[in-house]
């Protein structure tokens, strides 16, 4: 239950949260995400205390309903297995619909990677080699990207593409054992904050419908059945951000993966109470393009179903249970 | 029963050093258990009635208290041996993660404790040491016939005459009230219009003159609750908690603990008994459909509750107020502790609607007080409409 004695403070983080903010409004195409954060110094930010930063960006980002690649450093920062180079790598995740790992040794790639291609020049590719251990292929871009296409669905606008197909080459093969269950990990927490970013600003949003909208004479958030919805939103939210929390206190620990894993599963689960009630108390025009709600419904689905779905990972959590995993949450 | 590691057998120094060290003061504890034998009467033991289990527990209260475990996390001049809520924290989180019971009488300790404490220091001097000890315990009477929910709404008068409060009236719902030594109780000193105004608290000795209790069988068969009559009952001045006119403000403050430690504490025993749940579901051969993600859905609940009530304990041990916010932590307990318990109820109906074991019959007894989660304390209702007030600071209802 001790705090880390160094990292940022409560007003360095408050201070940083809205710079994030401001930048988040600032990008353009041409000035995209990653080119403001290098202008605004992010490097050290990320020194000083890399799990607040992390969380801090990925938070604003979720608000933003912006997209970016910092989701590829978080992952590729637990893989130092992966010779480091000046090349631009990209992360080819597993698709949602798919197996838990993409699987180009079948000849069969199917994966998602988070934006275009056309500027990156390695494809990092993990894979489940036959004897069980989890391996990553370092492949050139150039011969994957006539496979990667833009990804549409509920969510038309995350930017993402995915890859399916065969490769021409096999790249560069590297074992990585547990190595990706940290990424993995990593690459959860940074989504459950997306997801409770996202979170936020729906919310801040219903409440002031809620608050504003008339009829009966008083506002709708006057009646006790839109309130208890709200409620129980916010508990759903208030309870992800503690586990997220926790997840944070010792990511390295000997239970950082399961936290991160419990701390996804949280998060997907806010977002789905918290949108069935905004949706609703937003009435019909919770249903439009006229309110933005709608983009935070699609965003955070899509976010809930990278690295694995709530339902999914609720699913893993009880077999993991049953085959006698004795993980519990001890007070940190 | 003395453990040979018990802080009392150590040098002084011995035991401030684990009042500032609290991962020492865990593995202090966890050594503790591990190696005291006698602690096994209290694991997976089922009792046949609230009665044999009160008192079998108050032994095991006595005996953490001889080995100096329960006293860390309270004052020294009130039978402590100092340290902060944290320590608490981490007692229940060890008996439950070695499969020992806690204490039921550590659920109201943690709630009238602190209060006593801050409100009523000579009071708490003089009597908590022997709850520490096991040998005495209190129960908590605020709800009446008439006020439920609305708790201002309270009607047992207590009429000041001299040094002393006269009080009669009727007090309801009151946990552990059959076998409680002394009851804590909200009680109105103003006209009956002055709602949370002119209310005081007072702790009342259960062998008052005027007295009665009542035990109320649950469905259970359980009596695990009581009423309690008051008939002009001579009440001194001095066991006043707080000052006249003050009681309501003594009740929010003890109700911060209510929501936080108490559900913490009940958030490690809910663990302990999903691990027996989880057991029990692979003895068996066939799990129901959609088993496995409600397992997993409920042990998500658990750890999120254990997640959200470890910031609100350290925030107490820092000593700040917790506000409105201590809702959440109710209303994540209360759905742990329904989730967990309809969970036995589906996935192994056999056993819970037939069974004839000891083991069905607390599952079925524990399950009807699982119920008591989403009323006691402040209903689902009532938490849901504090976090829409002053959490979200939504409009309020018509008529609030």
């Amino acid at each position: 239950m001790n705090s880390p004695a160094t990292g940022l403070d409560a007003d360095s983080r408050k201070e940083i949260a809205a710079s994030l903010r401001q930048l988040f409004e600032q990008r353009t195409e041409s000035h995209d995400v990653a080119t403001l954060l290098a202008e605004f110094g992010w490097a050290d930010v990320l020194a000083e205390d890399p799990c607040a930063a992390i969380n801090l960006l990925f938070h604003e980002q979720g608000r933003a309903v912006a997209g970016s690649r910092a989701l590829d450093d978080v992952v590729l920062a637990q893989l130092p297995h992966i010779e480091a180079t000046a090349r631009r790598r990209a992360v080819v995740y597993p698709h949602p619909l798919g197996a838990v790992l993409s699987r180009p040794r079948d000849g069969a790639l199917r994966g998602i990677v988070l934006g275009s291609l056309d500027d990156v020049e390695d494809a990092v590719i993990p894979h489940t080699r036959p004897d069980g251990t989890v391996a990553v292929a370092v492949t050139p871009a150039a011969e994957l990207a006539t496979a990667a296409v833009p990804l549409g669905g509920f969510d038309q606008h995350t930017g993402w593409r995915t890859i399916s197909g065969s490769r021409t080459t096999d790249g560069h093969t590297v074992s990585i054992g547990p190595a990706w269950d940290l990424a993995v990990a990593a690459g959860r927490r940074a989504l459950a904050a997306e997801i409770l970013g996202v979170c936020d600003a729906a919310r801040e949003l219903v409440v002031a419908h809620a608050s504003a909208r008339m009829q009966f004479g008083r506002p709708i958030g006057s009646f006790q059945a839109v309130r208890h919805r709200l409620a129980e939103a916010e508990v759903a939210m208030a309870g992800a951000r503690s586990v997220l929390g926790a997840a944070w206190q010792d990511p390295a620990g000997p239970s950082g993966v399961w936290t991160a894993m419990i701390a996804k599963l949280r998060a997907g689960h806010a977002q789905a109470v918290l949108m069935r009630h905004a949706v609703q108390t937003l009435g019909a025009m919770g249903l439009t393009r006229e309110s933005p709600l709608h983009r935070y419904v699609e965003r955070a689905a899509a976010l809930d179903a990278l690295l694995g779905g709530h339902r999914a990972l609720t699913e893993a959590v009880g077999s993991a249970l049953l085959g006698g995993t004795e993980a519990d949450f001890e007070l940190p | 029963m003395t453990g040979s590691t018990g802080p009392e057998r150590n040098a002084a120094d011995a035991g401030q050093h684990l009042t500032a060290d609290l991962p020492a003061y865990r593995r202090a504890v966890r050594a503790f258990i591990a190696t005291e034998p006698g602690l096994k009467r209290w694991s997976h033991a089922c009792y046949p009635s609230t009665e044999v289990h009160m008192s079998e527990h108050a032994a095991l209260m006595a005996v953490l208290y001889r080995s100096g475990w329960n006293r860390y996390g309270w004052p020294d001049a009130a039978g402590g041996l100092g340290g902060d809520e944290r320590h608490r924290a981490v007692l229940y989180d060890e008996l439950s993660a070695a499969a020992v019971h806690i204490p039921e009488q550590q659920m109201l300790l943690e709630t009238l404790g602190p209060a006593l404490l801050r409100f009523a220091s000579a009071l708490a001097v003089q009597f908590l040491p022997a709850y520490l000890a096991g040998r005495e315990w209190w129960a908590q009477c605020f709800s009446e016939p008439e006020a439920g929910s609305d708790l201002a709404a309270l009607r047992c008068r207590a009429r000041r005459e001299g040094d002393t409060y006269v009080v009669s009236g009727q007090k309801i719902w009151t946990s552990h009230g059959a076998t409680a030594r002394r009851l804590i109780c909200l009680v109105r000193n103003g006209s009956a219009e002055s709602r949370h105004r002119g209310l005081s608290m007072l702790m009342v000795d259960a062998d008052s003159p005027g007295l009665s209790i009542r035990p109320i069988a649950l469905a259970s068969g359980q009596n695990e609750l009581a009423e309690v009559f008051f008939d002009d009952v001579v009440v001194p001045a001095s066991r006043l908690l707080g000052r006249h006119d003050e009681g309501w403000h003594v009740a929010m403050y003890l109700l911060q603990f209510e929501r936080a430690m108490y559900a913490w504490l009940s958030a490690t025993v809910a663990a302990r008994k999903l691990r027996e749940l989880r057991d029990a579901i692979l003895a068996t051969t066939e799990l129901p459909d959609g088993g496995v993600r409600r397992l997993g859905e409920c042990y998500a609940d658990i750890v999120t509750l254990k997640a959200r009530s470890a910031e609100t304990v350290r925030r107490l041990a820092a000593g700040d107020t917790v506000g409105p916010e201590a809702s959440i932590d109710k209303v994540l307990l209360a759905t742990a502790e329904t989730s967990l318990h309809d969970l036995y109820r589906d996935l192994l109906p056999a056993q819970f609607l037939f069974g004839d074991t000891a083991t069905a019959s607390r599952w079925r007894d524990d399950w009807w007080y699982s119920r008591a989660s989403t009323i006691m304390g402040g209903s689902a209702e009532v938490q849901r409409g504090i976090i829409a007030d002053r959490v979200l600071l939504l409009p309020k209802e018509r008529g609030s």
